[in-house]
């Protein structure tokens, strides 16, 4: 059973929510999809024992064979050639290594190289969480391909827990894709009931069920609890405002840490999933 | 020598259009038989890469000189390799400019005036990935 936790907004408390999740249930695989900022490291502690590159391809142009290169120009969906001049102007941040330029470009004349733009670390945290990260080089772009790496180690077997990325894009959509179930972590304020009702709609696009947690309770107004309510939202469970919970989140430490009797809460939420998915 | 201004519409009495590569209208204008000709931009609405297409666009064009107000780095990149010279932060209408132009009143870019995505939504800080 894969359950991904995410948001819309982005400082909810998704990675509190899941690795809080992966504690109490001591046993199960954990994926930080959040490869641009991943941080569930700094709460789940994992010896790292394995590390994997991930690269994508990249065109480079024969410059020299004086060919014309503006075909690869003209066929760039992204914008990340220009010929001009009978140069070739490359962009490649803007590449995304698609090949494209290989099959329309002078035969010969163009080729690939492999370019670094992240890596995959997997490791094991104590009592038997599998943990996996992904891990984007600062300034690339291409985070979904480090996401598709990661996506390849998904147990079929274990409870799988995902930290989605913040947000609704392409990048949240690969981290939720593959999961039963998405707990979607809000805070009851009009920002975060804005960007649940967005979240909510790209789950249902993708058919998978979702509920919500609310996050920081006590802050904010009733508006995230009326609109679930109205809208038949399910609502698995409210975190209050704690200082202590904050406290111990800025030292590295989950909810059922400091609060054992959480643990029971948190698997408790894993039973409903469970049923709801069978 | 022909340059190409960026426009907000697609007469000469129309405003310099600010944003480079989003603009709506390019205005080529031939200095030597004081003629003009307006493309529309097609690339206005490029998800990203625009002012490259842009570039590529007038590079194609060939043009020798480009008037506009804002031009972003990677736009500036190609019109350099092109060897176009870029007159920019004019503002006004483009039959201004061209006179300006004539006249030797207008300054030459050595470089870019404003950052990447800057003609994406209401100025810098917008726009994104994918």
């Amino acid at each position: 059973m894969i359950i991904s936790v995410a948001s819309g907004k982005g400082g909810t408390g998704k990675t509190s929510v899941a690795v809080s999740l992966a504690r109490s249930l001591e046993y199960c695989q954990f994926l930080d999809f959040d490869v641009e900022a991943p941080n569930a490291r700094f709460f789940l502690k994992p010896e790292i024992k394995n590390e994997e590159k991930v690269s994508i391809k990249q065109p480079y142009f024969l410059q020299e064979t004086g060919a014309d290169f503006s075909r690869c120009a003209e066929f760039c969906h992204y914008n990340a050639v220009a010929y001009v001049k009978n140069k070739v102007v490359f962009f490649p941040e803007l590449c995304h290594g698609c090949g494209g330029c290989l099959l329309v470009g002078p035969p010969e004349s163009v080729r690939e190289k492999d370019v670094l733009v992240g890596k995959v670390l997997k490791g094991k945290s104590e009592p038997g969480i599998d943990f996996l990260m992904g891990d984007l080089i600062p300034g690339s772009l291409r985070t979904i391909s480090v996401q598709s790496r990661l996506e390849d180690y998904i147990s079929k077997r274990e409870k799988v827990i995902i930290d989605c990325p913040p947000g609704t894009s392409c990048t949240m959509v690969t981290a939720v894709k593959n999961s039963d179930f998405c707990i979607l972590v809000t805070e009851p304020t009009p920002f975060g009931l804005n960007d649940l009702e967005i979240s909510l709609e790209v789950l249902k696009n993708l058919s998978i069920h979702s509920a919500v947690i609310i996050n920081r309770d006590g802050v904010g107004d009733s508006c995230v609890e009326d609109y679930c309510n109205k809208n038949n939202v399910k609502i698995l469970e409210k975190i209050p405002d704690d200082i202590k919970i904050a406290k111990a989140y800025s030292n590295g430490t989950s909810i059922p840490e400091i609060y054992p009797e959480w643990k029971k809460r948190f698997l408790a939420i894993i039973d409903i999933i469970e049923k709801d998915v069978k | 020598m022909i340059v190409v201004v960026s426009s907000t519409g697609n007469e000469i009495t129309a405003s310099i259009d600010p944003r480079f590569g989003r603009c709506a209208y390019y205005i080529a204008y031939d200095l030597e038989k004081d003629t003009f000709k307006a493309v529309e931009n097609t690339s206005r609405n490029a998800t990203g890469g625009a002012g490259i297409q842009a570039a590529q666009a007038v590079a194609d064009m060939d043009a020798d000189a480009v008037i506009t107000t804002n031009i972003g780095p990677n736009a500036f990149r190609v019109l350099e390799a092109a060897g176009i010279k870029v007159y920019s932060g004019t503002t006004g209408t483009v039959s201004q400019a061209i006179e300006d132009l004539k006249k030797g009143s207008l300054g030459t870019a050595k470089s870019p005036n404003v950052g990447e995505k800057f003609g994406m939504g209401q100025g810098p800080g917008r726009g994104g990935m994918n």
